[in-house]
């Protein structure tokens, strides 16, 4: 009984990931291979912008 | 002199457009360039100069910056969506790196009623959700334009679409097939063990059918295009790989699902493993030939959309208006700007100008247009307005020309059959054969039928060699990740054994095996004096020419030790001739030899000095002084240095190699001549096309390497194409392997690691078969145990992934290389994408 609890529950999971898979490659999440290795450096480059960082130099 | 901050174009100081940007002061060459520099500060996106890696200056030709975007909207293609907003496509053109991806991205998306924006950074495809009630299309377009980039609508052909859709639909099918199939592996390894340690008859009978389950929808769910394949050829009475794995992967389900009801062994993970491995090398070839499919959609977008019509009124008053090129007919007059392209073929009938038709023709000197001379749609006017009246429209222009040439050489390349497809074609029947035989045996010796068929069917899924889908992806993927490491880009296996089996080689002249870019090669001094003085002297005069040989001398002077800069007066260019101006008070020219003759300069003897140059197609410029000529300027396209070296590499590889130029005679024979070469000159794009043609139908096995458009077709017609890394977009998607490095030394380890790759990818078929062919007298004897089964499965495997790593051993080290790739190729690596 156990066993089958087990055995469900996997498959469960395995179709919540499954489902997840089809909804990111119909959603053209999967389109542009070649972007999202530059884009995180922009990301997080602009994340670290908002940030306090040292004061700008004074105008003249 | 100066350089433009945003352009990066250099320009005279006097000239100069100045901005305060804190205590600093920017300079711009226009006022356009300085709008594009204010609207990128004042979005706070100035990051981008920090960031931008440029390899050429300027911008891209038909971009004025801050004009007017163009008027014809209706080529755009806005889909409605659901919640009010609309989504388009844009092609994006003058993007060169990551930052400029990004630079478009961030501008867009503060742009008021845009709601998303996303730029795809290897198709340069802008899509853009706005919503209409808020922002109008034309507003949105206008943002692109006033960053400095050109939108134009994205075309993109019904098999562009068609394909991206197969690829996605095999992601798909992939994905599902090694979700089962990892799903499916956990019960196989409990029954395994349960083999082994003992398992209740219950228990096992549970995991039995579950794995079944599992494997059944990767056979008939993403399986399916094997089924569809299969019946396919069966119709025409033939075997191909489809029918193997349909035969062996069924087989092993429909025998599983048999021995499950009796209380015998199950193979279900066969069943599921041979469909998902084969899936994958399936995916990894379509991804690789939409890549290619790009190419004809970017070509396409190319063409001018918009051309400005002459019309006369009927009181005799002419006017001009921008039509679609589509309204255009033959016989119409257009106006053609500087600077922009030429929206069709047709004849010169006012104005002086130069072309640069490089992109169509391979000529590598901008071409003098004047009243009667022919010009080329989607090339660029250079110098001065044109009048032009058209001679052929639609489908009958050159480029439309080359166009249909690259799509009917794409679409007319046989695919070069998989090793295991050949194999496959025997193998199947000689299985189904020893199948029959077996069943026939059995019965013949008083096998009770049951057991008969079951032999029988043990013998058709063993035989079923489940590495073959693993044969070609493995030895593929670590030869193009060892290419890659090189500064060699190439697509996929085809791309692989076609370089291998390359016998001979043809190099296109202007930016393969010369450097594409005119250099000083020399300069004489007529009248003694101080070489250093003269040439900086044509420099001051040629520092605003667009002309190759005023860059090329403004390029040899920058070299030169700094000095203090001439005043130049009264600058002006005759298109095709020359440049004069008034230095320091003296009137100098530099120019033709017939400019200076206008000009009242006599040539004298330096005529007979000029003629040598001049007979090996270099250019020769001649520099004149109050009324005297001084100085020749030699211009030449240099031959790469590391030409002779990488010649020699091919030679001894046993390789043929011709030299073909859409270039003028003399300037192409001069190069061969250097080189050691024959050679083809003055060929046009569809003529390089049909000389690889040729050379093919005599028997030769054609490695093709260039990087214009001009190329392009000669390109996809070779049975392997190389694009120079320098190359235009368009030839590095139409060819099967791209120099990264722009080093043709990278040629012969193309050929060499082909060559080895094949012969693995031979070995790997060979062995993946042999293991189970060893399995099979066991199972035509009838006492084949399923660990047995497993085991050949899976020494066959790890043999082919353990052969193919053996690909790593193709270069031996060459220290002295390694330290010269690393100093040119790291910095740009680390800084960001080229």
């Amino acid at each position: 009984m156990i066993l089958t609890g087990l055995i469900l529950l996997s498959l469960a999971l395995g179709l919540a990931a499954w489902l997840g898979f089809v909804w990111s490659v119909k959603s053209g999440q999967y389109d542009d291979p070649e972007g999202p290795k530059y884009r995180m450096l922009d990301e997080e480059e602009e994340e670290g912008l908002r940030k306090p960082g040292p004061p700008e130099p004074p105008r003249v | 002199m100066s350089r433009c901050d945003h352009c990066l174009a250099a320009f005279p100081d006097a000239e100069a457009v100045r901005e305060r940007d804190g205590a600093a002061e920017r300079i711009f060459c226009c006022a356009g360039c300085r709008g594009v520099w204010r609207l990128v500060r004042e979005e706070g996106l100035g990051r981008f100069y920090d960031e931008r890696r440029w390899e050429a200056d300027g911008l891209p030709a038909a971009v004025r910056p801050g004009g007017a975007p163009p008027a014809d909207l209706t080529a755009y293609r806005p889909v409605p969506a659901a919640d009010g907003s609309v989504e388009v496509d844009v092609a994006i053109e003058g993007i060169r790196c990551a930052s400029c991806v990004w630079l478009n991205e961030r501008v867009l998306q503060r742009t008021p009623g845009v709601l998303a924006a996303r730029v795809n950074y290897a198709t340069h495809r802008a899509r853009v959700r706005y919503l209409p009630a808020t922002v109008a299309l034309p507003a949105v377009l206008a943002r692109v334009q006033a960053a400095g980039y050109l939108p134009r609508p994205w075309v993109e052909s019904e098999q562009a679409r068609a394909r991206d859709e197969e690829v996605r639909d095999l992601l798909i099918r992939v994905g599902t097939a090694w979700f089962l199939a990892s799903q499916l592996m956990i019960y196989s390894a409990a029954l395994y063990a349960g083999y082994f340690q003992g398992m209740d008859r219950a228990t096992r009978s549970l995991l039995e059918w579950i794995s079944i389950a599992l494997a059944a929808p990767v056979l008939f769910s993403a399986g399916a295009p094997f089924w569809r394949s299969a019946l396919a050829a069966l119709r025409h009475g033939r075997f191909n790989m489809d029918s193997l794995v349909v035969l062996g992967s069924g087989s092993a389900l429909a025998y599983s699902a048999w021995q499950a009801l009796r209380g015998g062994e199950v193979w279900s993970d066969t069943a599921a493993m041979i469909p998902t491995l084969v899936l994958t090398g399936r995916y990894v070839e379509a991804r690789a030939r939409r890549t290619a499919s790009e190419a004809v959609a970017r070509l396409a977008s190319l063409r001018p959309r918009e051309a400005s019509l002459v019309t006369r009124g009927e009181d005799g008053v002419t006017s001009c208006r921008r039509v679609p090129v589509e309204q255009v007919r033959v016989g119409d007059r257009l106006e053609v700007a500087p600077g922009e392209r030429i929206a069709l073929d047709g004849r010169v009938l006012e104005g002086r100008s130069e072309a640069d038709e490089a992109l169509v023709t391979g000529e590598s000197r901008p071409v003098a247009k004047f009243a009667g001379e022919p010009v080329i749609g989607g090339t660029i006017n250079l110098a001065g307005a044109l009048t032009v009246e058209v001679t052929r429209v639609g489908a009958d222009t050159l480029l439309a020309g080359i166009i249909r040439a690259v799509d009917e050489a794409q679409g007319a390349k046989p695919r070069l059959q998989a090793l295991a497809d050949r194999a496959v074609g025997v193998f199947v029947p000689l299985v189904l054969l020893l199948g029959v035989a077996t069943l026939a045996g059995h019965l013949w010796s008083g096998a009770p039928p049951e057991r008969a068929l079951l032999s029988a069917i043990a013998v058709v899924v063993i035989a079923c060699p489940c590495a073959l889908g693993l044969a070609t992806p493995v030895a593929v993927l670590l030869a193009t990740g060892l290419a890659t490491a090189r500064g060699l880009l190439v697509k996929g296996g085809d791309a692989l054994e076609a370089a291998g089996r390359a016998t001979e080689v043809v190099l296109d002249k202007t930016g393969t095996v010369t450097r594409g870019r005119p250099a000083l090669r020399r300069l004489v001094a007529l009248e003694g004096g101080d070489e250093a003085a003269l040439l900086r002297l044509a420099a001051a005069v040629e520092r605003r020419s667009e002309h190759h040989v005023g860059r090329a001398v403004v390029e040899a002077a920058r070299a030169l030790p700094a000095a203090v800069e001439p005043r130049v007066e009264a600058l002006r260019v005759v298109p095709g001739r020359g440049v004069g101006a008034l230095v320091d008070g003296a009137a100098v020219l530099v120019g033709s030899r017939a400019f200076l003759g206008e000009e009242g300069v006599p040539a004298g003897e330096a005529a007979a000095l000029a003629a040598g140059p001049e007979g090996e197609g270099d250019t020769v410029a001649w520099l004149a002084r109050g009324g005297r000529a001084v100085a020749l300027l030699v211009v030449a396209d240099p031959i790469r240095d590391e030409a002779p070296a990488a010649l020699a590499a091919l030679a001894a590889l046993g390789l043929r190699v011709t030299l073909v130029s859409g270039d003028a005679r003399a300037t192409t024979a001069a190069v061969a001549a250097r080189l050691g070469l024959p050679f083809e000159a003055e060929r046009t794009p569809q003529e390089k096309r049909s000389f690889v043609a040729a050379r093919q139908a005599a028997g030769a096995r054609v490695l093709m390497v260039g990087d214009g458009i001009n190329d392009a077709p000669a390109l996809t017609q070779a049975d392997a194409g190389v694009a120079m890394g320098r190359g235009t977009d368009v030839t590095m998607e139409s060819a099967d392997a791209v120099l990264v490095r722009d080093d043709l030394t990278l040629l012969p380890d193309l050929v060499q690691l082909g060559r080895r790759a094949t012969g693995i990818i031979k070995q790997n078929v060979f062995w993946a078969f042999f293991y189970n062919v060893v399995a099979i007298p066991l199972a035509v004897a009838g006492v084949l145990h399923p660990i047995v089964g497993a085991a050949a499965m899976a020494a066959s495997s790890a043999f082919v992934v353990t052969n193919s790593l053996r690909l790593r051993r193709t270069f031996a080290p060459r220290p002295a290389m390694a330290v010269a790739a690393g100093g040119s190729v790291g910095p740009r690596a680390v800084g960001s994408a080229p």
